[in-house]
């Protein structure tokens, strides 16, 4: 059984079987929808199984002719850069339905399969290696998620929705032209009409073409991701959307971001990314100290998770740019780390909204004593997500730094001080939230955590001290698809075919 | 000048289709005179006819050129035989619960449609000026007829009336722009224009002529500047007339415009004619997006919505090509199925359509009917050419056709009104999922099987050319290498 095209189909599958479900039967609604992704999560832990260590390229290869006449075939791998967040997508998505279990009683059977046809556009976005099949899915997984904030959001989720959807769209049409405009020169270079990720690897581009598809792309993700000054979208769908949706949305969407930069960007359009790192990387600073100060000043915990992952994904980008190994390491464990860490908080952010139906820090203060458990967990996350040692943070956040100083010291240096603003504004929500007298009589009994919120962390707790106790057992298996990245990138004699057609060009 | 013998043997079986659409529209008006109250069987008798006409297209018809050199049936025209006969299925499913729901369900209207269709059929296949006239007017009335048949309503007369006076206006700029090629290439048959077209320098008269031409296709088009009819006669006019409307007689004007602009290809490159199709391509396209943002009408924003569609389509055109025809018919078959879808669900909120049909009438209808919401909304993210749809597939190509004919900077304004359509097609989304109906305002709707079957092709047509476009590409792709090889 083909297993990328079974991680890709199951949940999809999952979701026609559900539409024929009874609306009444909350309980099977829910229990299918935990079921299946469960099960697509053990399925895809034979990404591990069957793992070849030191390969590469792409591995679990899948191709099927789709449209020949374009050249559009159905093509899927996983290759170390990608392995990591398929699992994180499998991972967080049976977390969703356990930590909704009591909190969705609006339409649950939709919830469940827009939920569900989310799964299936992000693992297929994260490992087609076919372009047209990577934008598809890279767009697919927008409907369901505009319905997610629009039907199940807070207050103001229309305007949030309609936020999200037109800074994505905007961008990705941007960047469909582009991917017309790369066929079109790969059909005249190479003589067949592809789409095939790799085949599109060294074309000669004239300078200008190659800036335009390079501003055309970065926009598109730089929008997903979100960099700083297209961020503004963030804030509002985090806020209004529900728990489940956030944690999505930070914790895999804007990976799409960041994966693109990796897997397009980088090796579609090295001269531009050269010339324009600066640029990048400048963005990325900003994001980093700008998200930081304004997380600072939230009175609301969900904004402030929400801007702490503008300034996390800064640090994702920096690292991108400083184009080397140890940075783009760090990079792609941080994207996973942030899915962890700031999920865990999106999620505890929701247990307590639901419980006290506010989220503004001036309403809490001396938690801890009423909720020992809950608090517990909370530290965990806010120091994974801080950087502490010991944790996953810390690792993701000191490859990176360390790895950057090398081509861009500067940068470094003053993202640093981002990892203190970090522990500043979380620490700070910390005490205002947990510790202190009671000051508010309604936080005297408030229920602690229940057992499908626990269920839903532990797994995330787990991860977060595996990574940051023994990073290698991830690391490695990136190591040889980052190192390969490299290569085509800067064209360091590597014996690559793709670097040998670039060399030719030049 | 040399005479053919006009009826070649074996003419019957070149327009099979036609014919057996003629007799099965005068079998229906005569069914409805004789039994008036057997009016039940009247639409299951018309779908029947069309399936048979569209049984015969595979089954009986021969190709190659009849009648004279002025009718050619090819794979190119079978495909848009076979649209029109789509559009006119889904039209007549829709149109069979709505007139049984305002109680004007009639022979004629069946009849009407089919009439109709014939004159769509002679536009694609007519290789001559004049029979391509012939064709349009034969549509024309039908469509007159059609748009007021909700006689009792005003607006439907209105709607009617106006189709009418702008319509007969445009038919008179044909007519004029074919007198006058008539004038410069001593012929009106395009084959023999193509040869003229091929050994001749440009006259200052045809320029004249193109202009008047392209004035009056663009009114049939509802290119802007020649659109402000069409949101008044699509928000007049019954409901799945409308949906029909928006799409049946644009793709019977575009085949014609393939044919005429592949004749005039030798002289193109020598006059500026297709920058001034490429204007209105634009203006469509920006004229259309933006005006459909503020329209709360549901039809008048579809109307918008057809203007851009039609800007997109036209964008494919601006160099002919394989490709180009092939992006075309491809688009105007994945139109039919998410306009007429789009149109027919509107077609079912029951009131009083005298009345305009509003955003606020389907609010929370995506809980309330589910597959009407279901299927609504699909058609939005199709005519938005959101993946994994069809109107994805057909955007695709007709951009794909542009660049490639090195129009990117159009491809590009393209694009970019298309961002702008997103959000006008999912406030409709917002309208079916997330808003609640007004306090004691719900629109109910109704349909029957015929109009679930309908909306059944529809999306079912909508995915499967989304998923799996290859056989359609290919079947467009080898009748546009045919008709461009003559």
């Amino acid at each position: 059984m083909p297993i990328l095209s079974t991680l890709i189909w199951l949940p999809i599958a999952a979701a026609i079987v559900l539409a024929f479900f009874p609306n009444r039967a909350e309980t099977a609604i829910k229990g299918w929808g935990l079921f299946t992704s469960a099960a697509v999560f053990i399925l895809s832990l034979g990404l591990l199984r069957g793992w070849a260590d030191g390969h590469a390229g792409f591995q679990f290869e899948e191709h099927v002719s789709w449209i020949p006449q374009w050249g559009i075939s159905y093509s899927l791998g996983v290759d170390g850069i990608s392995l990591w967040l398929v699992l994180l997508t499998t991972l967080l998505t049976p977390l969703i339905f356990l930590a909704g279990w009591n909190a969705i009683h609006k339409h649950p059977k939709e919830y469940v399969i827009a939920f569900l046809v989310m799964e299936t556009a992000m693992i297929g976005a994260f490992i087609a290696t076919d372009l047209i099949l990577f934008y598809v899915f890279f767009e697919l997984m927008l409907l369901p998620m505009y319905l997610v904030i629009g039907v199940w959001g807070g207050a103001n989720r229309i305007y949030a929705a309609i936020k999200f959807f037109l800074f994505t769209i905007a961008g990705s049409l941007l960047m469909l032209l582009g991917i017309i405009y790369l066929g079109f020169r790969a059909y005249h270079e190479l003589g067949v009409p592809t789409f095939n990720i790799t085949d599109l690897y060294g074309l000669s581009l004239s300078p200008t073409a190659q800036a335009l598809l390079f501003f055309a792309f970065s926009l598109a993700f730089a929008i997903k991701v979100p960099l700083f000054p297209l961020h503004t979208w963030l804030p509002d769908a985090h806020v209004e959307a529900p728990t489940g949706g956030s944690i999505i949305l930070a914790g895999v969407m804007l990976k799409m971001g960041t994966y693109g930069f990796l897997r397009f960007v980088l090796p579609y359009f090295p001269e531009s990314a050269l010339r324009w790192s600066t640029l990048l990387i400048t963005l990325s600073v900003i994001g980093i100290i700008y998200g930081a100060l304004v997380a600072w000043v939230q009175p609301d915990m969900k904004k402030l998770v929400a801007y702490s992952s503008v300034s996390h994904l800064g640090f994702c980008v920096l690292g991108i740019f400083a184009m080397t190994q140890t940075a783009i390491e760090g990079s792609i464990l941080q994207m996973v780390n942030h899915g962890l860490s700031t999920g865990a908080l999106f999620l505890l952010v929701g247990v307590i909204y639901e419980r006290r139906h506010t989220r503004l820090l001036a309403d809490y203060g001396g938690l801890a004593r009423t909720m020992p458990i809950y608090a517990v967990f909370f530290v965990i996350a806010v120091l994974s997500s801080v950087g502490l040692p010991g944790l996953n943070g810390f690792v993701g956040e000191f490859l990176i730094l360390a790895g950057s100083f090398k081509t861009y010291p500067v940068a470094a240096i003053i993202a640093s001080t981002g990892v203190i603003l970090a522990a500043i504004y979380l620490l700070w929500l910390v005490q205002k939230v947990f510790f202190g007298p009671i000051t508010n009589e309604e936080n005297r009994n408030v229920p602690d955590i229940a057992w499908n919120e626990i269920a839903a962390l532990v797994p995330l707790v787990v991860f977060m001290v595996w990574i940051g106790v023994h990073p290698n057992t991830f690391l490695k298996k990136m190591e040889p698809s980052v190192k390969h990245l490299i290569t085509v990138v800067g064209g360091q004699p590597g014996g690559q075919v793709m670097v040998a057609q670039k060399g030719g060009a030049q | 000048m040399t005479l053919h013998p006009l009826l070649e043997p074996g003419w019957q079986y070149a327009v099979l289709p036609e014919l057996i659409l003629c007799l099965g529209g005068m079998l229906l008006i005569l069914w409805d005179a004789f039994f008036p109250r057997a009016k039940a069987a009247l639409a299951p008798l018309a779908l029947l006819v069309f399936v048979v006409t569209a049984w015969s297209e595979r089954l009986w018809v021969k190709g190659g050129i009849w009648f004279g050199g002025t009718y050619e049936i090819s794979p190119i025209t079978m495909i848009f035989d076979l649209t029109f006969l789509l559009a006119g299925m889904l039209a007549l499913l829709f149109a069979r619960d709505y007139l049984d729901r305002e109680g004007i369900e009639g022979g004629e209207f069946y009849a009407l449609l089919m009439w109709g269709t014939v004159g769509m059929m002679m536009m694609a296949k007519g290789l001559d000026l004049l029979l391509i006239v012939l064709g349009l007017e034969i549509l024309s009335i039908c469509i007159f007829v059609l748009v007021g048949f909700h006689r009792r309503i005003p607006v439907s007369n209105e709607a009617s009336l106006k189709y009418f006076l702008m319509g007969a206006f445009a038919t008179g700029f044909i007519l004029y722009g074919t007198a006058l090629f008539y004038g410069a290439t001593a012929s009106t048959n395009i084959a023999t224009m193509a040869r003229w077209f091929a050994s001749n320098n440009v006259t200052p008269l045809l320029t004249v002529a193109f202009v008047l031409l392209m004035s009056g296709f663009g009114f049939k088009l509802a290119l802007a500047p020649f659109h402000p009819w069409a949101p008044d006669v699509y928000q007049g006019a019954p409901t799945p007339v409308a949906g029909w409307l928006s799409v049946a007689p644009k793709a019977a004007t575009l085949i014609a415009l393939v044919r005429l602009f592949d004749a005039m290809g030798p002289v193109l490159p020598k006059v500026n004619w297709m920058n001034m199709v490429a204007a209105l391509a634009i203006l469509s396209m920006i004229v259309g997006n933006l005006v459909a943002i503020v329209q709360h009408d549901l039809k008048r924003m579809l109307a918008y919505s057809g203007i851009a569609h039609v800007g997109y389509m036209m964008v494919a055109m601006l160099t002919i090509r394989e490709d180009s025809v092939a992006a075309v018919a491809v688009y105007t078959i994945t139109y039919a199925l998410m306009n007429i879808g789009a149109f027919g669900v509107v077609s079912l909120l029951m009131k009083n359509e005298n009345d305009p049909h509003t955003l606020d009438d389907i609010a929370g209808l995506g809980f309330r009917r589910k597959f009407y919401g279901f299927a609504l909304a699909l058609c939005m993210f199709s005519l938005s050419g959101l993946p994994p749809t069809a109107g994805f597939i057909s955007k695709f190509y007709v951009f794909k056709t542009a660049i490639e004919s090195r129009h990117t900077i159009v491809a590009l304004i393209g694009i970019l009104t298309s961002i702008v359509s997103v959000y006008y097609y999912l406030r409709v989304v917002y309208y079916l999922y997330m808003k609640e109906p007004a306090e004691g305002y719900e629109i109910s709707s109704s349909g029957g099987v015929f109009a679930t079957g309908a909306l059944m092709i529809a999306v079912a047509g909508i995915l499967a050319i989304g998923l799996f476009p290859t056989p359609l590409f290919q079947a467009a792709g080898n009748a546009a290498r045919m008709l461009l090889q003559q």
